[in-house]
């Protein structure tokens, strides 16, 4: 009986947000990669930023691959979503300098791990 | 609404009557539950005078209406309400979200034409977490509509933008604060957050301090974000506002009523 309700949660019917398969929810994560490493130069150029291309295509790198990890179809899409609506206002340049420098982080200090530099550091 | 629909419902019901499908209409009765909450105004209206009291005539006219639309919908049309006095409120299935608001639109006996607002809800402890309610108002029959739906966070509704124009702003409010997203939406993108700001700030389980912090930084010459450290104490927060809202509503409880009591009496 367990059993038969897991199988049923397990085939229940969703409705898809994009893609109906991997393939095609793989094809536009793609996609979104490829229009994002091209509009890199652009975007360095338009906002004048400390960044070159090619520091730029490594954050957008590390970004992907930081939801490698992401296999449900619907969850992919909805990054692909997010992503998609980011590249269109850095494209725009609706952004300003700031926004496309927070991918960077570049001001946060890596937090302390040893004793010492906690005790310095004040917290905890 | 009240009068004229129940004008424009007369003929309808004997036309029903005669044709003797009658039959059918307990049927519709059974399946949506009219709530009675039957509120302290009946009883004692001096005391609570700010309450407004209730009115029989508009609360059947408004059940009946609901029970009518529950009839002409009854593939999406889950349950009908009487929320308060006259509140009518319908909650249909996400898929009956388009038929649902042109049947409310276009239909003779409704004539909701305007889109008041467009709210969200986010009951976590619930499988489908997100409520969607449209409010809707009637020029015609001076009256007003809740329609509810529900969602979750990974499944798409259907854009009420091709019947209601104005709801475009609405929805992207919506996508922005709870991240419910619309299918064919004319152009969903944010529209109260700051660019690149992550996450959706009316879901409940978004912290009230955020993630971040914003500052600017005179060094880089910038604005920053950087991730939001607060001490153990600043992060307590109390939910009861520091203003007394209701205070003739004022209950004393425990030790509180056993002091201030004999001050009165004296």
């Amino acid at each position: 009986m367990a059993t038969n309700r897991l199988v049923q949660q397990g085939v229940k019917q969703v409705k898809p947000l994009l893609s109906l398969d991997r393939t095609e929810a793989r094809r536009r994560v793609l996609n979104l990669y490829k229009a994002w490493y091209r509009q890199i130069p652009y975007t360095v150029n338009a906002f004048y930023i400390p960044v070159t291309v090619k520091q730029g295509r490594e954050k957008l790198r590390e970004l992907f691959m930081k939801n490698k990890h992401v296999t449900d179809i619907r969850a992919i899409d909805m990054l692909v979503i997010k992503g998609q609506m980011d590249l269109v206002e850095t494209a725009n340049i609706w952004k300003q300098r700031n926004h496309v420098m927070m991918f960077f982080k570049d001001t946060v200090n890596p937090k302390p791990t040893d004793f010492l530099s906690k005790f310095y550091e004040g917290n905890d | 609404m009240a009068s004229r629909i129940c004008q424009f419902m007369r003929p309808l019901a004997y036309s029903v009557a005669r044709k003797n499908v009658l039959n059918s209409i307990p049927i519709v009765y059974h399946k949506f539950q009219v709530r009675n909450n039957s509120g302290a105004a009946t009883t004692t209206p001096t005391k609570y005078s700010t309450i407004a009291t209730r009115n029989e005539a508009i609360r059947q006219h408004l059940t009946q209406f609901g029970a009518y639309v529950a009839e002409c919908l009854p593939k999406y049309v889950q349950k009908v309400d009487v929320y308060h006095h006259d509140e009518l409120e319908i909650m249909i299935h996400p898929d009956g979200v388009i038929p649902v608001l042109t049947f409310l639109k276009d239909h003779t006996n409704a004539q909701f034409m305007n889109i008041v607002d467009i709210a969200g809800v986010d009951k976590p402890s619930l499988e489908n977490r997100f409520e969607i309610v449209y409010m809707l108002q009637s020029i015609q029959f001076n009256s007003r509509i809740r329609v509810k739906t529900y969602t979750d966070e990974l499944t798409p509704i259907e854009s009420a933008c091709s019947v209601y124009p104005g709801a475009n702003w609405y929805e992207r409010e919506i996508w922005d604060m709870f991240g419910v997203f619309f299918a064919n939406h004319p152009d969903l993108r944010r529209i109260l957050t700051d660019y690149g700001f992550e996450g959706h700030p009316f879901r409940k389980d978004f912290p009230l301090s955020g993630y971040v912090e914003v500052r600017y930084d005179d060094e880089v010459k910038r604005v920053v974000v950087e991730p939001l450290e607060l001490a153990q104490e600043f992060r307590k927060f109390e939910a009861n506002t520091p203003w007394e809202t209701f205070p003739s509503h004022r209950q004393l409880e425990g030790k509180y009523q056993k002091t201030t009591k004999p001050e009165e009496k004296k």
